[in-house]
């Protein structure tokens, strides 16, 4: 990486807040801006718990090492200061907000990020989600339904997409973003990622993924294996056709003889 | 002597004062038509062998009226002079300039009506809808202009004296209020507005709303009250009367912003017949402590009444919604969604039962209550009843008490949102949900602004 | 005893407030209660004194509490309680007949395939020897583990302090009417104690102890289960139980101690002359599980809600039951949970059948004190309608003052749909077994907690309780 990484994890450890089972074990990672990264694992590797602590979810705890955004600590940040930093996080899980429409919504996350005495002009921001959703090739009407609620699970995903389009972050962080998509919503959602690179090429992209499909519609630059909450192997997309072929037994048995040793 | 003696031997009855007791009644009876005057006395017997209520007594089990009342600090408003007519109702510009300022808040309406200390000083209808022979007009000259309407409904198949202590205590002494008649086939397209505001403590308001909607009608009400914050407790207490005859269809919403001291009681019933849909909002955002009774009889077969409640309390706020569900026609519906948010040391109390009666097949009911508790010292008592005597229903109930979401909140704060902006709006979202079921204009926006301003104080 | 005699046309009314006479020179108190009858009950367990004050404290607070007004009608139970007789020794207590057994129970049992042996146990008639020898043989494997499972009366005998200790402090005097009655007159029951880490697999089932013993209108039943201990303690029976008695007032006391886990099985099937009311409380300590599993078959009217009070942090409460109300029964019934430490969980199912005239009430309480943070309750209730003239109720009560706690409450009423009906049937089945296929299912979730041999049974009693119910 020639330039300082925008995102740069040393030494990670974390666990659930209140458990004494740490997740994490130590991990290293670093993502230069513009790059898109993948993260593999199979399923409890952590991957989700690094894309949760990224964000500052309450119910994790980092327990040690380092988070640097920017070269700045993010760890020590609430959720709101880490999105304003310019942090994003898809939700694997979008929530659902009963009575909140997806415009309310952005309105306020937009305010937020104004000084004190600023205010945001309302049919600028119309213009904005309008402009936004055209893009994305979404319906206008979106924008009146209440955040996710009784949305089908291409719907969220998508309304998480539009949300990403409309904050504009420096670092997206994709958390399982194809679970429990059919190949046409993924098709969209993976559009909708790469229509927003075009326009931004500087926004890093960090896909956290179980499997390697995603991958064939938003291509990678480098590929990690996270095994047992450690990073086990780093290199190109040939990475992720690897693990297609031979699965994640192999790097499992080997944290395991690891362990043992 | 006989007299003395009796007086010895009965101890006085409750809640009888120095300034709420027979005389009053028979003051207010004065000029009066027989059959009122009897109704009062009749209303006032009952009042006086009725006993306050007491947190024993199920239904006030969580409101300590005895405790929270004082009635004895209290002095009935003032009436309107006997044999008033429109000709002394005044202009708008006579009015407190609180009241004013919530009638310029109002959007259009088929007709205003503005209330200070429970008698009507402005009454407006425009001549189109007077021509169709809809009537709206003070009760105090209803009962001069429609002497046969009054006679029928006035206190009588919908809130009885006999239906509590304050409901006969609001049928001896109230004052004034408004009567609305609107004729079968009749329709208005705008909501009528009715205004009301106390303007001071120490006062006790009785005040009583009926509205018939005969068959086929359609109305919607919006019944508005106001004060600034009281120096002594005031009561207001309102009776609202509603029937809607067969296919007929009312609306009718109560919006209560009183102030800081003003102790809220209201008595709502709704008649709804054949086929007619007769829905209720009540929003409760002020006094220090409201109670509302709100029973809505399903009389006639295909009746349908959606029953919608919200509620945001803080401070010390007390709130107390008890309703019920009568039905007894077969193959009504009825649908209740109460919620409400409590911050600071409020306490909100929900009551409901859904009562299927032998003989109501077919019968839908829902009643749903839900709450938001926001600090550590507010308090939520839920008590959703059932009770089915008839076997072909669908009826169910839920209830819940809980704080926000943890994962709602940090799905909004990673947005960039800080933690109160994203409370505020989760809030929000969570009693919009009871607005966006009535989209009456204007009320919509007024109570989004009133909790907003809670909101942001709390 | 003549067995199996037909007696035709025999109601239940006549028996109402019958009790059996004997020519035997027996030991009981004269009809009513007063004090006298109270030190009588005392002198003849040969009681220490705080216990006869104890029953006397009771007796004033029993005399000074008004009945309750709410809950089912108890209109009636003031006459009866003027008539019972508040103690009868317990060995004079078999002095029913066959004869007087009411036929259709005697059907019931032929029909349900009970041996005759035990039909006459459970019409209060004689022991069941067999069931005598598994106890026996069991009593010596738990005594080996210093486990006590005792009659109520040798409870206070032969463990004293440990009696005194726990006893009337799940369940003081003062808290309800019938409390009250009960800590004044109580006679029979069970003490049960689990030491520290004891496991026990196989069920305590107070139905093996009450054959020697038969269990009492005003039967007391203290258990205390030891830290981390872990045992499950089942009484009554689904069969219905005859009883020449109608009014049945017990009060169970459970203390639940830290790390421990409790679980108590009672299946009520008395018959339609009982007036069933009893009070049922574990107190929860730190990590501890208290389950009740709560079963009402019979009886003309109960009220029993079994109760949980979380007191320790992260306790956990639950309570499973079942009611069924037929012609002329009303079974007001449900549960109560009260979270006062944090981290405190709850749950209660709640599943209702109400047939012809008969009426089922959930009546609930959920109560979350300030400072039981991160509490969470979860109250479910169903009730089937059979038909037109059931009837079926639901009360619960919701009281939060935490803002860190989570509660819900939902409820549905159906009743058997036409649709599912058609559906059976078209697959050959008549419209009863069609009924009692759906009302299975519909208690399925609860029954199959159940031990293996009540649950059969239960759906057997479903299978009768359906005929007739249909058209």
């Amino acid at each position: 990486m020639s330039q300082s990484p925008i995102l740069k994890i040393s030494g990670l450890t974390a666990r659930v807040a209140d458990e004494d089972i740490e997740i994490l074990k130590g991990v290293d990672l670093e993502l230069g801006e513009g790059e898109i990264h993948a993260i593999m694992g199979p399923n409890g590797s952590g991957k989700s718990t690094l894309a949760k602590v990224i964000a500052g979810h309450p119910g994790y705890e980092a327990t040690g090492g380092q988070v640097l955004f920017r070269g700045e600590d993010v760890l020590e940040m609430e959720p709101d200061e880490r999105s304003q930093a310019g942090i994003f996080l898809a939700f694997q899980y979008p929530v659902e907000i009963p009575g909140v429409s997806i415009a309310n919504f952005l309105r306020t996350a937009l305010e937020a990020r104004l000084d004190g005495d600023e205010e945001l002009d309302l049919f600028d921001f119309q213009d904005l989600l309008l402009e936004r959703m055209e893009m994305l090739d979404m319906d206008p009407s979106f924008a009146e339904r209440p955040v996710n609620d009784g949305f089908s699970g291409g719907e969220k995903k998508r309304n998480e997409i539009l949300q990403m389009a409309v904050l504009q972050p420096l670092l997206a962080v994709m958390d399982e973003t194809d679970s429990g998509l059919d190949i046409d919503a993924l098709r969209v959602v993976a559009n909708g990622v790469n229509t927003l690179r075009k326009e931004h090429p500087e926004m890093t992209v960090l896909l956290i993924t179980h499997y390697q499909r995603l991958l064939n519609y938003i291509r990678p630059d480098y590929v990690h294996v996270m095994v047992d909450g450690r990073i086990v192997r780093s290199g190109g997309p040939e990475v992720a056709l690897e693990l297609e072929e031979q699965g994640y037994a192999d790097w499992k048995d080997k944290e395991q003889e690891a362990a043992a040793v | 002597m006989t007299e003395a003696s009796v007086i010895e031997t009965s101890a006085p009855a409750e809640g009888v004062t120095e300034t709420l007791n027979r005389e009053a009644v028979e003051r207010a009876a004065a000029q009066e038509p027989t059959w009122l005057a009897e109704r009062r006395a009749h209303a006032w017997d009952v009042y006086e062998r009725t006993p306050l209520p007491s947190t024993k007594l199920e239904e006030w089990r969580y409101t300590d009226v005895r405790r929270l009342l004082d009635l004895d600090a209290l002095t009935p408003a003032p009436r309107p002079e006997a044999g008033t007519g429109e000709a002394l109702l005044e202009g708008l510009d006579g009015l407190p300039a609180g009241l004013r300022a919530v009638m310029a808040e109002d959007r259009e309406a088929a007709g205003h009506v503005a209330i200070v200390d429970g008698c009507v000083r402005h009454v407006d209808l425009s001549d189109e809808l007077a021509r169709q022979g809809i009537v709206l007009t003070s009760l105090a000259r209803a009962v001069q202009l429609h002497p046969e309407l009054l006679e029928e409904h006035l206190a009588t198949h919908a809130v009885p004296p006999e239906e509590g202590k304050f409901q006969a205590l609001n049928a001896a002494l109230w004052a004034d209020g408004v009567f609305l008649y609107v004729p079968a086939g009749a329709s208005l397209d705008l909501p009528v507005r009715v205004s009301r505001w106390l303007s001071g403590g120490g006062l006790a308001v009785f005040s009583r709303t009926l509205i018939v909607a005969e068959a086929g009608a359609r109305v919607s009400f919006v019944d508005e009250i106001v004060s600034d914050d009281l120096d002594a407790q005031s009561l207001e207490s309102s009776v609202v009367e509603v029937i809607a005859r067969d296919g007929a269809q009312v609306q009718y919403v109560s919006l209560q912003r009183l102030g800081h001291r003003a102790f809220y009681q209201a008595a709502q019933r709704t008649l709804a017949g054949r086929d007619a849909t007769l829905d209720t909002l009540n929003v409760s955002l002020g006094a220090s402590v409201a109670r509302v009774d709100l029973n809505a009889r399903l009389l006639g077969p295909g009746a349908n009444s959606d029953m919608l409640g919200l509620y945001f309390g803080d401070g010390d706020q007390h709130f107390d919604h008890n309703t019920s569900q009568d039905h007894e026609a077969p193959n009504a519906h009825s649908d209740l969604l109460y919620k409400g948010a409590l911050d600071g040391h409020a306490h909100a109390v929900f009551r409901g039962i859904i009562r299927v009666h032998e003989g109501a097949q077919g019968t839908d009911a829902y009643q749903t209550n839900r709450n938001l508790i926001l600090s550590e010292h507010a308090r939520a008592d839920s008590l959703p009843n059932l009770e089915i005597e008839a076997d072909d229903v669908r009826c169910s109930h839920g209830a819940t008490v809980g704080q926000l979401d943890q994962e709602t909140l940090f799905y909004l704060m990673s947005r960039g949102i800080p933690q109160q902006p994203a409370e505020r709006l989760v809030v929000m979202g969570f009693l919009g949900e009871v607005l966006s079921r009535l989209p009456l204009g204007g009320v919509v926006d007024k109570v989004t602004r009133a909790i907003e301003v809670k909101l942001r104080h709390g | 005893m003549p067995q199996n005699e037909v007696i035709e046309g025999l109601g239940l009314d006549e028996y109402k407030y019958g009790f059996v006479d004997e020519e035997q020179h027996v030991f009981r108190t004269r009809p009513g209660l007063d004090e006298e009858i109270v030190r009588q009950i005392s002198a003849q367990k040969e009681e220490p004194e705080w216990m006869l004050e104890f029953r006397l404290k009771a007796l004033k607070i029993y005399e000074s509490k008004p009945m309750p007004t709410w809950g089912g009608d108890l209109s009636e139970l003031e006459d009866t309680l003027d008539q019972i007789y508040f103690y009868v020794r317990p060995s004079e207590r078999m002095g029913t007949s066959w004869d007087e057994v009411p036929e259709n129970i005697k059907r019931t049992y032929e029909r349900l395939g009970i041996p005759e042996a035990e039909q006459k146990v459970l019409a209060g008639l004689g022991a069941q020897y067999e069931s005598e020898m598994v106890y026996h043989s069991l009593k010596e494997e738990w005594e080996a583990q210093g486990v006590i499972f005792d009659s109520i009366e040798d409870g206070l005998r032969k463990h004293p302090e440990l009696f005194r200790k726990y006893f009337a402090t799940v369940v003081p005097p003062g808290d309800n009417k019938f409390a009250a009655l009960n800590s004044a007159v109580w006679s029979g029951g069970s003490f049960v104690y689990i030491p520290p880490g004891v496991e026990l697999d196989t069920p305590l089932q107070a139905y093996f102890r009450v054959n020697q013993e038969r269990m009492g209108q005003f039967e007391r039943t203290l258990i205390i289960a030891d830290e981390n201990s872990r045992a499950h303690y089942i009484e009554g029976c689904t069969a219905p139980v005859y009883s020449t008695e109608s009014f049945h007032s017990g009060v169970i006391e459970i203390v639940v101690l830290p790390g421990a886990h409790f679980r108590y099985t009672t299946i009520q099937n008395w018959s339609n002359n009982m007036y069933n009311l009893v009070t049922q409380r574990a107190l929860v300590h730190r990590g501890a599980a208290m389950e009740w599993l709560d079963g009402n078959l019979g009886s003309k009217l109960t009220m029993k809600y079994p109760s949980c009070y979380l007191v320790g942090e992260g306790a956990h409460g639950s309570i499973l039951s079942i009611a069924y109300a037929g012609d002329g029964q009303h079974q007001d019934t449900g549960g109560k949970v009260v979270h006062a430490a944090p981290n405190t969980s709850s749950t209660i199912v709640s599943k209702s059948i109400s047939k012809g005239h008969g009426r089922s009430s959930y009546r609930g309480l959920c109560k979350v004190y300030e400072g039981a943070v991160n509490s969470r309750s979860n109250v479910e209730c169903d009730a089937l309608l059979i038909n037109e003239t059931s009837r079926t109720d639901t009360y619960p009560y919701i009281e939060i003052e935490e803002k860190r706690a989570s509660v819900g409450h939902e409820a549905t009423v159906s009743k058997v749909g036409d649709e599912q009906l058609f559906y059976l049937m078209s697959r050959g089945m008549s419209e009863e077994e069609a009924m009692a296929l759906i009302v299975r299912g519909f208690i399925e979730p609860i029954a199959k907690e159940l031990p293996l041999e009540y649950a059969v049974e239960l759906n057997k009693l479903i299978e009768l309780e359906m005929e007739g119910s249909v058209g």
